[in-house]
């Protein structure tokens, strides 16, 4: 089959081909002749931002692994009021990153279409919130687009272009994890000749202060300019081809369903086998189209909004009939849950309800039978992958502070550092979180530094913040500067692993490369030097003792000292070393020196290594030794020994 | 064909994708309209994972119904019984028996079930039936362990009323492996068909 990167700029209309729906994303960006895009990667969103980059300079399009969403969000907007189509794209809580340039600049408007794609992660499945996208679009009268599949979302982003570029205003192009990450069948569409030939397309910025300088004098008539444009574009989403009135036109009954709810509305009244019913699928959960509204509403007597998460669907309707006069029983959230992820179960149970029929299977009896099996299923959690650098570094801090520091973390796969036996994470808030947490828990435990009365010696709590490569440049870069300007006493471990690893290996500072060839490395150290640390050192975790050496090292220094803890992703190192067929060491444990004392197992954790339960004795399972050595160094007993000669 | 949901289970790194991968374009390429389902990012780490794959005349969303599914195919034991609520009474199981221990397990916090435990639950409780057997040794025989997803996707294919031809889905692996690895995956994949036949008595 071929390369998905390659599928995504294939010139051949018609084909039928299978996408992700973020691939899809970005084929209709391509279509759409895009001309900047810049991203920093967050799950659901990634796979658009790395597909872009991989065919970012055969098309000729500007793409950058932004610092991250507020940077990435700029840099695109620039670009559309020069006049260029552009795109930013980030997951839900990214929006909040860049927001205040959102929120500011959206009274300025574009001029070429800038489409934000915006990834909400319902149920949670790799975020830290379930916030609700849309009601930023309500917040900040821009418009939402949200697909039903990934044939669709490609053709939403098209017209998402169109729509932005028509009213000169942004435009929110929502899915969610089930539909980001949804493949499905799509058809592809004719590519301009500037992304077929890869011609480089340039803007032209016309100075306009009263627009593009937001004091005070300006502003003020940029309120009145969205609210304006919100109420244009509503009635211009009437002849939106993705809302319309599907099913039985003169029954008594209707289903809005917004978004990727419409593909479980559709499949649970074919499961029920209910046919006598109107349906108003709806592409643009923000503005609802008024016009439509009036269409659907006539002949019927009640209606249910079939929604995931915040009622932002639910609430404009009923505003709307109230408005209207319309009084028959309009129901959403009262009987469908407002919490995590919509699924064809929760559409049938709602529909069911609503109609007063039966669930076409016993959902209770499912419930209790599967409940039996789980009970013998023991929990498989996600785990840091054999070989992590991060295992050690964390290994290293708890040996160094007997495990009797507060440890501040931050968003990355470090974050499983949670669980046990690790167990050395004690918060995780929001991205760059973790420095800005550790000097205030310093100044509340810890007292005033320079001051008399501040705790030392035992009476100091300790404080090790862990943060990643990726994320500090993302945000920990304001906190560290806040940091050592308050004279804070914390200690600092940069987990550099010189990729932005959760989310799929992307280069970020740390690595140096971007998606146009060689970009600038920034050296953490060098940043924590001259943002005036006071113990700055760099490490390789690979070397436990040298770590925790130097860790020791850093907590005896008065300050904010910053350890730099090296060592390429384990998960990206072994997949290049596949491609390039090289080997690496594979242990295993010597029946004669493996006393049972299950270290390995209960303090450093390593999924290679499992319990024998009949010898009683440290096993490695060869097929997931990544060759770390870590194990061996950990090991009082000298039982884990290198495979001779080595092997993949 | 109205459709067909096939769930796809098993461990992070095990190839579950890619099974996946390979299953929806043998359907797309057969006609189908296709709908898939999967979770990326943190739960890919060594966790529990799934995948979806559904495919006929009419699919909408990408994630199988609970009791709606028609096969689970798992590449670990316990992770059959971990999604078994997706399966539909009267459904398959096509199993590889080969355990993968939880760190929670080896730490002595969890129980490994035995086989025959997780077997009873899916032929009594969920009126299934159950093709495992160890398609990891299968795929060392083949040439590589990494083969183990596509020793299972033969195995798939002779299930009963399995809507895709074995012929077809083996060209869709042919044309999507590396070029160096196709013996090995052909090998891996017939050996799949044959433990599938052997167990239904074909």
């Amino acid at each position: 089959m071929a390369k998905v990167t390659d599928i995504v700029l294939w010139d051949k209309p018609g084909e039928r081909v299978l996408l992700l729906g973020n691939q899809a994303i970005a084929r209709g960006a391509l279509e759409a002749n895009i001309a900047v895009f810049a991203a920093y990667p967050g799950t659901p969103s990634s796979e658009l931002t790395d597909t872009m980059a991989a065919v970012a300079k055969k098309a000729g399009v500007y793409m950058e692994y932004s610092t991250n969403e507020k940077v990435a969000f700029e840099t695109a907007l620039a670009a559309a009021w020069s006049g260029l189509r552009a795109m930013t794209a980030m997951k839900h809580v990214g929006l909040n990153v860049a927001a205040d340039t959102f929120m500011s600049a959206v009274g300025m408007g574009v001029e070429g279409g800038f489409v934000i794609m915006v990834a909400d992660d319902p149920s949670m499945w790799s975020s830290q919130n379930e916030q609700d996208t849309r009601v930023y679009g309500k917040f900040a009268n821009v418009p939402v687009l949200e697909p039903a599949d990934p044939h669709e979302a490609k053709e939403m982003t098209k017209y998402a272009f169109e729509l932005s570029e028509k009213f000169k205003h942004f435009v929110i192009l929502r899915t969610t994890t089930r539909s980001s990450h949804a493949r499905g069948d799509v058809i592809l569409g004719e590519l301009p000749e500037e992304i077929k030939t890869g011609k480089r397309k340039f803007g032209n910025f016309k100075k306009d202060p009263t627009r593009f300088v937001d004091i005070p004098a300006h502003a003020r008539k940029f309120h009145p300019i969205v609210l304006e444009k919100i109420e244009k574009i509503r009635e211009e989403l009437n002849n939106c081809p993705f809302n319309r009135i599907e099913g039985k036109e003169d029954a008594k009954v209707g289903i809005i369903a917004p978004g990727l709810s419409y593909a479980y509305v559709k499949e649970a009244l074919a499961w029920l086998g209910v046919e006598d019913v109107k349906i108003l699928k709806l592409g643009t959960p923000f503005p609802v189209p008024y016009g439509l509204l009036e269409k659907f509403f006539d002949g019927l007597e009640k209606v249910l909004i079939v929604e995931e998460l915040e009622p932002v669907v639910e609430e404009q309707v009923k505003v709307w009939a109230y408005d209207k006069g319309i009084r028959i029983p309009i129901h959403g959230k009262d009987l469908v849950p407002r919490v995590y992820e919509m699924t064809t179960r929760r559409a049938v149970k709602a529909i069911a309800k609503f109609l007063g029929v039966n669930t076409p299977i016993n959902f209770e009896e499912l419930d209790a039978k599967y409940k039996k099996a789980l009970e013998i299923v023991p929990p498989r959690p996600p785990t840091l992958c054999p070989a992590c650098p991060h295992r050690n570094t964390f290994y290293a801090i708890k040996k160094a502070t007997h495990s009797k520091a507060i440890y501040p973390s931050d968003i990355g796969c470090y974050t499983l550092g949670v669980l046990p036996p690790l167990n050395t994470v004690d918060t995780t808030v929001a991205m760059g979180a973790s420095i800005g947490i550790a000097h205030g828990l310093d100044v509340a435990l810890n007292g005033v530094p320079g001051e008399g009365e501040r705790k030392t010696g035992k009476e100091k709590k300790v404080i090790v913040a862990t943060i990643g490569d990726s994320t500090f440049f993302h945000t920990g870069l304001p906190a560290l500067a806040n940091a050592t300007y308050n004279r804070s006493n914390v200690l600092i471990v940069v987990l550099d692993n010189q990729v932005t690893a959760m989310t799929g290996d992307q280069p970020n500072p740390s690595t140096g490369q971007t998606p146009h060839g060689e970009g600038r490395r920034i050296p953490i150290e060098d940043v924590a030097k001259a943002m005036g640390a006071d113990f700055v050192a760099v490490v390789d975790p690979y070397d436990l003792k040298a770590t925790y050496e130097t860790i020791k090292k850093a907590l005896e220094v008065e300050g904010v000292s910053v350890v730099v803890s090296r060592q390429p992703c384990a998960l990206y190192r072994v997949s290049q070393m596949r491609r390039k067929g090289e080997k690496w060491p594979i242990y295993y444990v010597d029946e004669e020196k493996c006393t049972g004392c299950k270290v390995c197992i209960n303090a450093y954790g390593c999924p290679a290594i499992y319990w024998d339960e009949e010898k009683k004795q440290a096993r490695v399972e060869p097929t997931m030794c990544w060759g770390c050595g870590g194990c061996a160094q950990i090991c009082p007993f000298g039982a884990f020994k290198p495979v001779e000669g080595g092997e993949e | 064909m109205k459709e067909y949901n096939i769930v796809i289970t098993g461990v992070g790194g095990q190839g579950v994708l890619t099974a996946a991968n390979i299953l929806g374009w043998a359907a797309l390429r057969a006609g189908y309209k296709v709908r898939m389902g999967e979770v990326h990012g943190m739960s890919q780490r060594f966790g529990s994972v799934v995948s979806y794959v559904r495919f006929g005349e009419e699919v909408y969303g990408s994630m199988v119904p609970e009791g709606k599914g028609d096969v689970i195919l798992a590449f670990e034991p316990v992770e059959a019984l971990r999604y078994i609520n997706y399966l539909k009474e009267g459904g398959m199981v096509v199993v590889n028996t080969k355990p993968i221990v939880p760190v929670q397990v080896s730490m002595g916090k969890a129980r490994y079930p035995t086989l025959e435990e997780i077997r009873r639950i899916v032929e009594e409780d969920f009126k299934a039936k159950w093709i495992g057997f160890n398609a990891e040794e299968l795929a060392i025989k083949a040439g590589h362990v990494v083969t183990t997803n596509t020793v299972l996707i033969g195995a798939l294919t002779q299930i009963p009323e399995f809507p895709l031809d074995a012929e077809h889905v083996r060209d869709v692996i042919r044309l999507s492996v590396p070029p160096q690895a196709v013996e090995m995956n052909m090998k891996a994949f017939d050996l799949g068909v044959q433990a599938a036949k052997e167990i239904l008595g074909l």
